[in-house]
């Protein structure tokens, strides 16, 4: 029997009472599968800890349901709907664009045509096997083509065109180069003919294609799959067009110094910086021609990219439209799966908040694969005192990060050989799970979107990250789960993606909220709420490290989407290209937050010093926690040390760490209650610290390597405790929930929950000492 | 230990362990330039979509400069051997090398269409000529008895030629290679004693004489020598286009996909390799029966030798020095071994010898006979290459200069050398206390020879770095390889199983240490 692979996902991630999820799921091996809707209360299965923890939920859908093999469609395209036929002319024709191919020996690539590739019908401008533009056609059975005479090198703007007359069967290409200055990988000092001018006759005539006019992709279909696109195309395009006549030499010319195309037999036109707005760029592409033939992007084409045209002046598309007209393309961008979903589930009125799943297991008992599709379910009408907020904006930007595999660097960050499950051999193995903001497209470049409409395997109980070997933000934050459960305190759960649509009023109603192990991808909506929330009088528990880092936005119409970009410092996988450093969603500089003027320090006090992924270490409280005003906090603590254990690695304080500094922002009366110390040369500063590098930024020789732990109140009784740590909330499950770590959060909780001031608040006055 | 920079351990008085060889070549030949700016107006053969010339434009990667390379020159060599081969008669009066070169001409033409079942197909088949002799012998009594026109005799030649066709494709798709070549020589045995015994096929006269002919009565004997000549030199030039037509086509496709003891592979993707080699054997018999009647006309009639054993080793021969499965290879095989047999005609016996002895030094020296040597030449240029390389260089050490101009990424010569140094101190640092230390603890802050191993460990490439692999979490735990290639899963790299995480990471590091020693 074959080996059972189940990999599902739900199509929204936040939801309340009278909304509807569907569950989307992928089966290997097997045609049914048991569904159960569980309550997940913990999620790490480390022996020191209660290990894992569920609840199952009496569901309508917990039953058996009929399953199969699901495909998705990766890569980035753009379609253009055409019911008349109009990009089909009879007669002579002209396609012409503007590219920057990245890399143009990966494979044939379609740049714009109507090619289909089970069919060998239609035509298409594209690049071929060995790098050269290709114009291509077929009948039905034979193929005929007209090859450039130089290869494209890549990462080089160029003007490509073909014409095509029809009487004669006479192909003309056309390929320049329209490299200037900034555009381009080599400048102009270098001795390089791009230029290639063929023409010669064809002996198969195209027909009338009825593939669809497909920009980066030709169409293919399989007996199983049904219809896909394939031959995608890796890199940049810039305004397109198809013209009803041969255009000479001198009007593609004119075209490519930068004039629109003649009028005359003008059938589309593909303005690529056209409806570009101050609040970001949508997903159609418009054709300003007579027809009005808009393109629109599958699998997120990203757009408010450097143009052909670019000067280096401007940085911004909302500076320098014109000149930011390039569409990128990836052969491995994926946005939704698309899948049929299985079945789908109303969250009924009693159900109350928290972390939901669907378990999926099937196969022999005791053997079974399983597989757990989590979603949060918010109250429809809060009443709970505490809100616990899933980063899920976070998860996101890991979800289905490649460290592991891909990074020859990510060993020596995180100072672990990597700790591989089936799981990630698993998603290794498809690409259809698509890549994190942490990764690489197969080209190269960094991935800026990232969505949830697709497995996640890291987004799930149980799991450990491979890279670090330990339970990382969505199975490390479900310890914080289990701790209120444990403690028996009334909370409700909240996402990002709430805080990002509601703002304030998400967080409003609660008396305090906490934030999970890893809130580091933050919208400018929901920097906004925290910090709103925090001046009425709103209280919070900062369990991150690094948390309120990168600026992200997601699209108005898509919540599972979101995007960044990783600009020239702070800890960051890739690097933007130069002048691609707003994001298209929003229009807003992306980047960290630290860069636009907030830094995390002024929100919750502390912000990013650095991260080890080998060993944790205790807080040792500081003298400053002795004060009256926030020793309360110690009470019931014995001793300096606090945290000397946990999951993550062996202690309270590490994974990644935050750091009290006044001059980036911390409230002046801020108290470091406790720092960490003894941390291992593997915790380095981090790079948005560094001006000159120079050595002995390690743990043992660096004072600033180091995490607090802080409290600071606010107006209207108000407050705010960091732990400034990730490895805290996996120390509070230690020895059965009764730990230190433990004891101090619930005398924050405890203290947080009571209405009024807060405690210690009367001692503020100067000091008079005789002592 | 007193410390060293590990990149400064060499001793400056010592030079590279082998004296650098200079490197750099001046090209004789001129290359084509791309036409930048210019329209090229690309060229191809009627009715094909073929190009004239098969080229590519590449940048030279010293100088950047935009080449064109003929990637195949053959068109070329052919367009010159075949205007030599079409003016060359006008050059002599010599009556014995106009009339060799008329055999030429012939027996080439036999030998391209032969090519196609032998090279093509890879089937040795030997009824060839008894195939044309048949072709021969029928256009010849038609012609003597009912005083057939010439050239009736050219399609009474394919008809007996389609005839002979399906009589030897039938057992060729059953029959295995050397009872194949057994049964076909049976046939042109059985055809020359049925011919040498029959009385209508002229037993007493020794063959069958006074068919009629193309060849003009009216003309001067060299004149009538010439128009022979040019008669059979278009034979020939039909007989490649067929060539061409044949292998450079689908059908010539499933043919070399399919070659003698891999039919059941070509089957599995779905070649049906039946169907092609009776279309080929078809094909070629009835091309062949046609050149029997032309031989019938060239020579006024057919004699017994046709189907002789020395005629058909005479043509292996020709076929086995051009070299097999190439049209330029059955041409120039048939000139060397027809100059020498009717050339040297003076020799005697001796000039068959000779022929033996050319085929005997093709057979043991070369690979695929004379257009074969070229690649031969190349493969042997390769490997000792690799030998005189191998001796000079230490292994993953300094890129020697020839190497150097191999490598694109002009940094990687330095990693290497720079790799080269780090491993030579790393291994200085491996002791039984560092390996001891990293067991205790294999995370966490080390002493310094264990951070900088752990660091050079850590920072190496992807493909086969060490990654440990969970069976069962917190319980079992394996050792595997990552692939470095997305899509590609890690392998596992032995049997062992490990109890906890920290055995786990420390048969990583053993493995490394191991790697690092005997690297």
């Amino acid at each position: 029997m074959a080996k059972i692979k189940l990999f599902g996902y739900c199509d929204r991630m936040s939801v309340k009472a009278g909304d509807t999820l569907r569950f989307m799921l992928s089966a290997d091996g097997t045609d049914t599968a048991q569904f159960q809707l569980v309550r997940l209360i913990h999620g790490d299965q480390h022996p020191d800890g209660p290990g894992f923890m569920e609840v199952e939920v009496d569901a309508p859908l917990n039953r058996q349901w009929p399953v199969r093999k699901q495909y998705a469609q990766i890569g980035s395209y753009l379609e253009v709907p055409d019911p008349d036929g109009r990009l089909a002319p009879e007669g002579d024709f002209t396609v012409h664009a503007f590219i920057w191919p990245a890399t143009p020996k990966s494979g044939r690539q379609v740049i714009a045509g109507r090619w289909s590739v089970t069919d060998v019908a239609g035509w298409a401008l594209g690049i071929d096997t060995n790098g050269f533009l290709e114009f291509w056609m077929g009948d039905g059975t034979r193929v005929d083509a007209v090859r450039s005479e130089m290869p494209l090198l890549a990462q080089s703007w160029y003007f490509v065109a073909a014409s095509f007359h029809a009487a004669s069967g006479r192909v003309t290409l056309y390929q320049e180069s329209v490299l200037n200055r900034y555009n381009s990988l080599l400048s102009k000092i270098v001795p390089l003919e791009y230029r290639s001018h063929v023409t010669e006759s064809v002996r198969v005539r195209p027909g009338r294609p009825t593939a669809p006019f497909l920009v980066a992709g030709a169409t293919e279909h399989n007996a199983r799959r049904g219809r896909f696109v394939s031959q995608l195309y890796n890199g940049k395009v810039d305004r397109f067009g198809v013209q009803g006549r041969c255009l000479s030499r001198a009007e593609l010319d004119a075209i490519r110094d930068g004039g629109e195309p003649p009028a005359d037999g003008l059938i589309a036109r593909w303005d690529t910086t056209a409806g570009y707005t101050d609040r970001g760029i949508g997903n159609t592409v418009v054709d300003t021609g007579p027809h009005g033939l808009h393109a629109e992007g599958v699998n997120r084409p990203v757009r408010a990219q450097t143009g052909w045209n670019w000067t280096g002046r401007e940085d911004c598309f909302r500076l320098a439209p014109a000149q930011y007209g390039g569409v990128e393309f990836h052969d491995d961008a994926i946005e939704d799966c698309c899948w049929e979903p299985v079945c789908d589930y109303t969250i009924p009125d009693a159900l109350k908040s928290g972390c939901y799943a669907v378990r999926i297991r099937a196969g022999e008992p005791g053997r079974e694969a399983e597989d757990h599709i989590p979603f949060f379910v918010r109250a429809a009408r809060p009443s709970a005192p505490i809100a616990l907020l899933m980063p899920t904006a976070s998860y996101l930007a890991y979800a289905n990060e490649h460290l592991a595999f891909d990074a020859p660097i990510a060993q020596a960050i995180v100072s672990h050989t990597p700790v591989l499950s089936e799981s990630d051999v698993e998603m290794y193995r498809n690409r259809e799970f698509g890549l994190s903001t942490y990764d690489h497209h197969a080209d190269g470049a960094g991935v800026c979107y990232t969505s949830y409409r697709r497995p996640i395997v890291n987004m799930r109980p149980k799991y450990r990250l491979a890279a670090m070997g330990f339970p990382w933000q969505f199975p490390a934050d479900l310890s914080i789960v289990a701790w209120l459960e444990h403690l028996g305190y009334d909370y409700e759960i909240l996402t990002d993606e709430d805080l990002h649509r509601d703002g304030v009023a998400a967080l409003a109603p609660y008396r305090m909220v906490i934030n999970g192990t890893h809130a580091e991808y933050y919208s400018e909506p929901m920097l906004d709420a925290t910090e709103d929330y925090l001046a009425q009088g709103g209280r919070l528990l900062y369990l991150s490290g690094n948390g309120y880092y990168w600026v992200i936005g997601f699209p108005e119409d898509k919540p599972w989407l979101m995007e960044v970009r990783k600009l020239d410092s702070g800890s960051r996988a890739w690097q933007a290209r130069p002048g691609e450093h707003y994001l298209q969603t929003t229009g807003e500089k992306s980047g960290l937050w630290r860069h636009r003027g907030r830094a995390p320090q002024k929100l919750v006090g502390t912000g990013f010093a650095s991260e080890g992924m080998d060993e944790s270490q205790p807080f040792r409280r500081m003298p400053d926690s002795h004060h009256k005003a926030v020793s309360w906090i110690f009470e019931g603590v014995e001793g300096d040390i606090i945290g000397d254990f946990g999951l993550a690695l062996g202690g309270a304080a590490g994974v990644e760490i935050d750091r009290y500094d006044l001059s980036l922002g911390t409230p002046p009366h801020t108290r470091i209650l406790a720092s960490s110390e003894g941390h291992s040369d593997n915790y380095p500063k981090v790079s948005e610290e560094i001006l000159y590098n120079f050595p002995g930024m390690g743990g043992t020789q660096d004072f600033q390597i180091r995490a607090d732990m802080t409290y600071f109140t606010t107006q209207s009784h108000g407050a705010v405790f960091s732990a400034s740590s990730i490895a805290w909330a996996s120390a509070l499950p230690c020895k059965g929930f009764d730990n230190n770590v433990s004891r101090v959060m619930k005398n924050v909780v405890d203290a947080f929950l009571k209405p009024g001031p807060l405690p210690g608040s009367e001692f503020i006055a100067e000091e008079k000492h005789w002592r | 230990m007193s410390w060293r920079n590990p990149q400064l351990r060499r001793d400056p008085a010592k030079g590279p362990v082998h004296p650098h060889l200079p490197v750099g070549r001046r090209r004789w030949w001129p290359r084509l330039r791309a036409h930048g700016g210019n329209t090229w107006r690309r060229m191809r053969y009627p009715l094909t979509r073929r190009h004239v010339l098969w080229t590519r434009g590449e940048y030279n990667p010293r100088n950047l400069a935009a080449e064109v390379r003929i990637l195949d020159k053959r068109p070329l060599w052919w367009m010159a051997g075949l205007a030599f081969l079409a003016i060359a008669p006008l050059l002599t009066d010599d009556g014995t090398i106009l009339s060799a070169a008329s055999i030429f001409a012939i027996y080439a033409a036999i030998n391209l269409v032969w090519m196609l079942v032998i090279g093509t197909a890879g089937i040795t088949s030997l009824a060839t000529l008894a195939i044309v002799g048949a072709g021969a012998y029928g256009g010849a009594y038609l012609s003597i008895t009912y005083d057939w026109p010439w050239w009736s005799m050219l399609p009474v030649g394919g008809a007996i030629g389609l005839v002979f066709g399906v009589i030897v494709a039938l057992p060729a798709i059953r029959l295995e290679g050397f009872y194949y070549a057994l049964l076909t020589l049976g046939l042109a045995e059985l055809c020359r004693v049925y011919v040498v015994q029959s009385r209508v096929f002229g037993s007493a006269t020794g063959g069958m004489y006074g068919a009629a002919t193309h060849i003009p009565d009216d003309l001067s004997d060299t004149g009538q020598l010439r128009f022979a000549y040019y008669a059979a030199f278009a034979l020939m030039l039909c007989a490649l286009a067929l060539y061409r037509w044949v292998d450079g086509q689908r059908l010539g496709r499933l043919l070399r996909a399919a070659p003698e003891k891999n039919e059941a592979f070509a089957e599995a993707v779905g070649i049906d390799y039946r169907r092609a080699r009776i279309q080929v054997f078809i094909i070629s018999s009835v091309a062949l029966g046609v050149i029997g009647g032309f031989y019938a006309s060239h020579f006024k009639g057919a004699s017994p030798s046709l189907f002789s054993m020395d005629s058909l080793l005479l043509m292996l021969a020709m076929i086995v020095i051009g070299g097999i499965g190439k049209a330029e290879g059955a041409v120039v095989g048939t000139l060397i071994v027809v100059a020498i047999d009717k050339v040297f005609i003076d020799l005697g016996a001796l000039r068959l010898i000779l022929i033996g002895a050319v085929m005997l030094v093709s057979v043991l020296t070369t690979r695929a006979g004379l257009f074969g040597i070229q690649a031969q030449f190349r493969a042997w240029r390769e490997k000792k290459k690799s030998e005189r390389r191998a001796r000079r260089q230490e292994k993953g050490g300094e890129v020697v200069p020839e190497e150097a101009t191999e490598i694109a990424d002009k940094q990687a010569i330095y990693h290497r050398r720079f790799d080269k140094q780090m491993r030579d101190f790393l291994k200085t640092l491996v002791t039984d206390e560092v390996v001891e230390e990293h067991r205790l603890k294999p995370l966490g802050q080390h002493s310094e020879a264990l951070s900088r191993l752990t660091n050079y460990f850590r920072r190496g490439p992807m493909a086969d770095k060490y990654a440990v692999f969970t069976i069962v979490p917190m319980r079992e735990y394996r050792v595997v390889a990552l692939s470095g290639q997305r899509g590609v899963p890690p392998r596992l790299v032995n049997d062992r199983t490990y109890h906890s995480l920290g055995d786990a990471y420390h048969a990583v590091f053993l493995l490394r240490i191991n790697d690092l020693l005997e690297s």
